[in-house]
């Protein structure tokens, strides 16, 4: 392989922001884009019309030049997208990086927004024509009654449990445990959409089940909101009012043999119980030099509860297998790996892995509501399927 | 206007990558490409091999033999076509690089991975989908 080049913490996260988090958000995804992103400037101290570039999600329905016409940017010299879908926030970040350090741009927004419960939902299968062609692949799944990413998921943790000689009880303390831990997290965060909702290891086990062995509280929360971050070289970063958090390393892979399409092709992947955060885990930990063990934070791509449990393991923040044996406690505020601090997907919303990267930066300047102490290693993963997507934040030494 | 008989979920047939894979449904065989260069298995189908970069239109029949490779009970309900519960089947079919296909069960079907399955031929409209189910071994089990 040819050498790469990669400085860490060369660029920094300089402004967050988000919107409210409904079901119902009564605004079109342009209004919460724009909102996400001013207030993103306005805490990074950046006027909205310096903004030079934009970056977003290959799924969204709010352009660059739209969202930047929304914010009255004088001029963009850049403009990127990252996904599939949910592989995109850190790749997303990642291209503002590389937008920065290559001088195309000085000022990148990047942005997810959706009403993904009151306008496009996910998962619905159109009512006309037929499925499928131009490689997508699509013929091969839905008319098999494979139609949803819930249903996906279901058949990767059943895989997951008899790879590991785990029963589906054994399987299901673990996604109970990951479903927890989000939850009494979001139970502190006024923003969550389940701030006001506990939930016990019986109320888990008592959810309705879905598609087994995936039950409701396996499921993330289709959610309306954005979320938008500010991203501007280091050395500029230090002469804003507000606290910038470098991106110590940023990383997107696939592995060999990803297959194609949006997420269904990936059960013909050699393996469905690794995905390609393994292949993406040297690099982001390489980049930043740094290891698992010293993380002291995390914030990862929870669509499903097992996506969330085989990500722990492909990281290598515990060994394979090992995972379904995770506590809430192990996941908390103290406990060995604090795990989506905000509530994540599966608690605070579904933005599509953007919130995590937020949470991720509140880690590091000790804002978050579930702080942890001292967190300076912190983060934040994408997707998979098809790709993944991973960041490592920090301070600014 | 009364349409009480929702539309099922169809596939494209005519795919230039694809096609042939339901064309041989309709015969009722199991097709897979294969790379004419190196043999190959090449699933999802496409012209372009990944193991030795060939491009190729080959297909090669394959028994309708397979092992379960995972699955799922599904109890809500999506498409008003497909009705809740049912099971779909993720096979490994024999004899091939990996290959797998996926299948639907009407209700809670009772399943372990690993256990053998058989292709059948299920006519939906004017289109073969090939479905997938437990091979029995008990003497009841001729369609």
């Amino acid at each position: 392989m040819p050498d790469q080049t990669w400085t860490p913490g060369a660029c920094s996260i300089v402004g967050i922001g988000e919107t409210d988090f409904s079901k119902a958000s009564g605004r079109t995804p342009l209004t919460l884009a724009a909102q996400a992103a001013r207030a993103a400037l306005a805490d990074a101290g950046i006027a909205p019309r310096a903004v030079d570039g934009v970056v977003r999600c290959d799924m969204d329905l709010v352009s660059a030049p739209a969202l930047a016409d929304s914010l009255g940017a004088d001029d963009l010299t850049y403009w990127g997208e990252a996904g599939p879908g949910g592989s995109g926030p850190a790749a997303m970040v990642g291209q503002a990086v590389a937008a920065i350090n290559s001088g195309l741009a000085t000022t990148v927004v990047v942005f997810r927004s959706l009403n993904g419960r009151s306008g496009n939902r996910y998962g619905l299968v159109g009512e006309h024509g037929a499925v499928g062609g131009d490689n997508n692949y699509e013929e091969f799944f839905l008319p098999f009654g494979m139609q949803t990413p819930g249903q996906f998921f279901a058949v990767v943790a059943r895989r997951y449990a008899h790879e590991h000689g785990l029963s589906i009880d054994e399987l299901s303390h673990g996604l109970g445990s990951i479903a927890m831990a989000g939850r009494a997290h979001a139970n502190n965060n006024p923003a969550a959409q389940f701030h006001q909702r506990t939930m016990s290891r019986e109320d888990y086990l008592a959810s309705r089940m879905l598609s087994s062995p995936l039950r409701l509280f396996d499921y993330c929360l289709e959610t309306d909101g954005a979320a938008a971050v500010v991203v501007t070289s280091t050395q500029r970063a230090r002469d804003l009012a507000g606290v910038h958090v470098p991106v110590l390393s940023v990383a997107q892979g696939t592995g060999r043999g990803v297959q194609p399409g949006q997420m269904f092709p990936a059960l013909l992947r050699k393996s469905i119980t690794t995905w390609p955060s393994a292949a993406t885990a040297p690099t982001v930990f390489g980049r930043a030099g740094v290891t698992a063990g010293d993380v002291d934070v995390a914030q990862i791509y929870d669509c499903f509860t097992i996506t969330a449990l085989i990500q722990l393991e492909d990281y290598g923040f515990m060994a394979p297998g090992r995972a379904a044996y995770v506590t809430p406690e192990d996941l908390s505020v103290g406990g060995r790996l604090p795990f989506n601090t905000s509530g994540g997907h599966l608690s605070e919303g579904y933005i599509h892995g953007m919130n995590h990267v937020v949470e991720g930066v509140r880690q590091v300047r000790g804002t978050s509501t579930n702080q942890v102490d001292g967190a300076e290693i912190s983060f934040v993963s994408s997707a998979p399927p098809p790709g993944a997507s991973a960041m490592i934040l920090g301070v600014d030494r | 206007m009364t349409d009480a008989q929702p539309s099922p979920v169809l596939p494209v047939v005519d795919d230039v990558d694809t096609g042939e894979f339901f064309a041989a449904a309709a015969r009722g065989e199991i097709a897979v490409r294969v790379c004419s260069a190196c043999r190959a298995d090449v699933h999802l189908p496409r012209e372009n091999c990944p193991q030795c970069g060939a491009f190729s239109r080959e297909w090669r029949v394959v028994p309708p033999l397979g092992a379960l490779y995972s699955w799922t009970v599904v109890e809500h309900q999506v498409h008003p076509a497909t009705p809740v519960p049912y099971t779909v089947v993720l096979v490994e079919v024999d004899g091939t690089d990996g290959v797998r296909l996926v299948g639907r069960i009407d209700g809670r079907a009772e399943l372990e991975i690993g256990q053998r399955m058989e292709a059948w031929f299920e006519q939906v409209d004017d289109v073969t989908l090939p479905q997938w189910r437990p091979i029995r071994t008990d003497e009841e089990s001729t369609a």
